[in-house]
């Protein structure tokens, strides 16, 4: 009698005056959550401050003063990094948004919406790395585009020299930047609408716009956007603070005279001049100081455009050239697709490639030596990926399902602030903070043998947990509280209902999160490369340093083992519930 | 002129099964009701009425409006305004908003006189920048109907729209309805469960029976 009225009123009004272990595990599970977070983040970026103005003691050098910013104001080329920074992290991303726009605009409520899902959402999957090397195969002077056009049209006959994909103009970078950011940000947007109330009102208003005589596009920005974009304002401000300080993207498409700040900063700190971190520290200020310009930039254009085109919701006109834009759209879509496409085939092709001469559209012979060859020394990196991605994802599993119990122990959502810092290692430039880290790690040496391993997990958790924690939040809100009523009128402890009742009902869910979790560990370069120390090389560590040195055939195999990996997982996800509901109907 | 909505021979199918037969004439001002139980076709008919039947479903025949063939028209050029059960007002803009949203485009001021003379007549005076949120139920549905009343349609479409009203709320804006679709002279179609909405249209009245 005492359990039911205890968990009724727990659920009820918020009281909790429970000892029970498991409980008290999930009542404290967000602090560690906020611990878990902020300490890695903050202390990465006070370890970044310091010697940014020259107190680094594990460098012996306690001066405090401006010595790093001015060897980085005196880099040559510095305000060309910059430029190149900010022109790949904003074109891309508003390329990136608008090219989401206009789909959603000219195929909603359209059979065409789901169409065009189910062909991008894979792409989310790839890895930066993996996508980079594809982009780059493409639009290289011999790759699958001058292939397909050569020599019937443009006539020609030998590989000409060409700039791309390193180009000194970013235009590769924001090339794949931008592919590899459409589909997310489409994913974002239609599972906002497919939240069931948010989406059957907008689905609804846009109807009746259509009826008041509203061309389904101008509909679309009229009605639905205003209620939609602020669903989309995180995911956007986490795209553009990406693209603004990732180095995946720009070590494989970008050029090298000079690089994108964020690339010239590693360099400085994987440099053998130990004097050069000082400078790589004031380096990742002002990349923290350019990202988040960026964010406030786009915060105030946001504010801009609103202001610009307050007036024009209401101004009666319906019609702003809907059907030119809705062909513009299906081409713009389809060159997006065939893009994509083509990478893909190249990457397979080039992978199974023996002799293959310009301009052949594909190869004279095939060969599986690279597979062999790369499945020989595959050992090493393959069991790191899979056992550090495994660790963190059960970590962040574990961890969100804890922090989602404790809502519905105490009835209410996780406040705000912890709401938000679970999304600030997706906002601050994973670059600034990261060094930061590895200061901290080599001040505080412990002396275990594993301890590199332990260091790349709480890296990767950084960015896995923001992930599965988006994944799991609305399945495990939308649960039916009566199960767990029921439950626990019955008798049953609050640990018993949580594993026996709750999880069962959540299976597919927590598939679907860690697969996503896993296949976001197998991507991370930097805080592998960082944290590690080096030391640990995973597919996708291998993959990048092969991508500009070792022959294009090894690079594609890599890069197709990398987006193995998480499609297996996914895989896995679909096909186990399948199984495991049919072993139980028998 | 006589304005009228005129469906023709119309057949309408769910996956090849014959769901409903209409071939009905409504001129302006008058009020057609159609009643029936659920999955009677009755919604499905206002679907294609407006040019938005899913798929799944096909009809044949036609609909004219005001002696032209609308019936491969897309939705947004036909000029038949719909009042839904729910008002569905956009909630990012204001009442004057919603009703300017409505509006063909045309002088800012007129627009503006001639929204704050509409809700005048309707009683909402001094409601023009309120937030839709912050509106009773009967004022909700008033500003709905101004909505689609100054989109200025050829006819109108009302998909249950007392339903979600208690009773006396209920009367006084279906005579309010009514009273504007007589004075504009639209042909009207509705659709409803409830008889005294039918009796209170004063037109012919359809029953559609559940086809198996």
């Amino acid at each position: 009698m005492t359990v039911t009225n205890k968990v009724q009123v727990n659920q009820t009004q918020g009281v909790n005056h429970s000892t029970d272990w498991f409980t008290r595990v999930a009542t404290f599970s967000p602090k560690f959550l906020l611990l878990l977070l902020i300490v890695p983040v903050f202390g990465g970026l006070i370890g970044v401050l310091l010697p940014a103005f020259g107190w680094a003691p594990a460098l012996n050098q306690y001066s405090v003063g401006l010595q790093g910013f001015n060897a980085l104001w005196q880099t040559l080329g510095l305000t060309q990094m910059i430029s190149l920074s900010i022109a790949t992290g904003l074109i891309s991303t508003v390329l990136a948004f608008v090219i989401t726009l206009m789909i959603l605009a000219a195929f909603f409520n359209s059979v065409w919406l789901d169409r065009i899902q189910q062909i991008l959402s894979p792409i989310l999957v790839i890895p930066h790395a993996a996508a980079a090397i594809a982009v780059g195969f493409l639009i290289a002077p011999s790759g699958m585009v001058s292939r397909l056009f050569s020599p019937w049209l443009i006539g020609w006959e030998l590989a000409p020299h060409g700039i791309f994909p390193h180009d000194p103009y970013g235009i590769s970078i924001m090339l794949g930047l931008t592919l590899k950011e459409l589909p997310f940000l489409l994913l974002m947007a239609l599972g906002a609408l497919a939240q069931p109330e948010l989406g059957k009102k907008l689905r609804q208003q846009h109807k009746v716009a259509l009826n008041l005589g509203y061309c389904p596009i101008t509909a679309f920005f009229k009605v639905v956007l205003p209620s939609l974009y602020p669903l989309l304002r995180l995911p956007l401000l986490a795209v553009l603070a990406y693209a603004s300080s990732s180095v995946e993207m720009p070590l494989i498409l970008g050029p090298n005279t000079p690089p994108t700040l964020a690339v010239a900063i590693m360099q400085w700190f994987n440099d053998v001049d130990l004097n050069l971190r000082i400078k790589a520290s004031a380096g990742a200020l002002l990349q923290l100081a350019l990202t988040g310009g960026l964010l406030v930039l786009w915060l105030l254009g946001e504010k801009t455009v609103k202001y610009l085109f307050c007036e024009s919701l209401t101004n009666g006109k319906r019609e702003y050239g809907g059907t030119y834009w809705q062909i513009i759209t299906a081409i713009v879509t389809t060159l997006v697709i065939v893009f994509i496409a083509l990478a893909l085939v190249g990457l397979v092709l080039w992978s199974v490639a023996g002799f293959w001469r310009f301009p052949a559209t594909l190869p004279d012979s095939f060969t599986l030596i690279h597979w062999q060859s790369a499945v020989m020394q595959i050992g090493e990196p393959l069991f790191n990926s899979l056992l550090i991605g495994i660790i963190t994802t059960l970590l962040a599993i574990a961890l969100t399902l804890l922090c989602l119990e404790y809502e519905q122990i105490k009835g209410k959502l996780l406040s705000r602030f912890t709401s938000l810092i679970i999304y600030i290692p997706l906002l601050v430039p994973s670059i600034a903070f990261l060094f930061g880290l590895v200061w901290i790690q080599q001040l505080i040496t412990v002396q275990v043998s594993f301890i590199s391993y332990i260091n790349v997990i709480i890296a990767h958790l950084l960015f896995v947990l923001p992930y599965v924690f988006l994944s799991l939040a609305s399945s495990y809100r939308q649960l039916d509280p009566r199960f767990a009523i029921v439950a626990a009128s019955l008798g049953t402890k609050p640990s018993k209902v949580f594993f026996k009742v709750k999880l069962p009902q959540l299976f597919v869910p927590i598939l679907i999160a860690s697969a996503l979790g896993l296949a976001i560990s197998f991507g991370q370069y930097l805080p592998t490369l960082l944290a590690g120390g080096g030391r640990i090389s995973t597919i996708t560590t291998e993959a990048i340093a092969l991508a500009n040195g070792a022959s294009r055939r090894t690079s594609a195999v890599y890069a197709l083992m990398q987006m193995l990996l998480p499609l297996i997982g996914f895989i896995l996800a679909w096909v186990l519930p399948k199984f495991i509901y049919k072993a139980a109907r028998r | 002129m006589q304005t009228s909505l005129q469906i023709k021979n119309l057949q309408l199918f769910r996956q090849n099964e014959l769901l409903l037969r209409l071939n009905e004439q409504v001129n302006g001002g008058e009020i057609l009701t159609l009643m029936g139980p659920s999955g009677s076709g009755k919604s499905s008919l206002l679907n294609w009425l407006t040019g938005a039947l899913p798929t799944g479903f096909t009809a044949e025949g036609e609909v004219w409006l005001n002696n032209n063939n609308i019936t491969q028209v897309p939705a947004h050029l036909r000029h038949v305004g719909v009042l839904y059960q729910d008002a569905l007002l956009f909630s990012h803009l204001s009442v004057a908003g919603n009703i300017a949203f409505a509006m063909p485009a045309g002088n800012k001021k007129q627009r503006l006189e001639k929204i704050e003379d509409a809700l005048e007549q309707l009683g909402l005076k001094g409601l023009a920048d309120r937030h839709t949120d912050n509106l009773s139920g009967g004022q909700q549905a008033r500003v709905a109907l101004l909505r689609v009343l100054l989109s200025e349609p050829k006819a109108i479409l009302l998909d249950e729209p007392f339903s979600k009203l208690d009773s006396q709320l209920r009367e006084d804006t279906r005579a309010l309805v009514f009273e504007q679709i007589r004075y504009h002279q639209l042909p009207a179609l509705m659709v409803t469960h409830d008889h005294s909405d039918a009796k209170a249209a004063g037109g012919k009245v359809i029953t559609l029976n559940k086809t198996e």
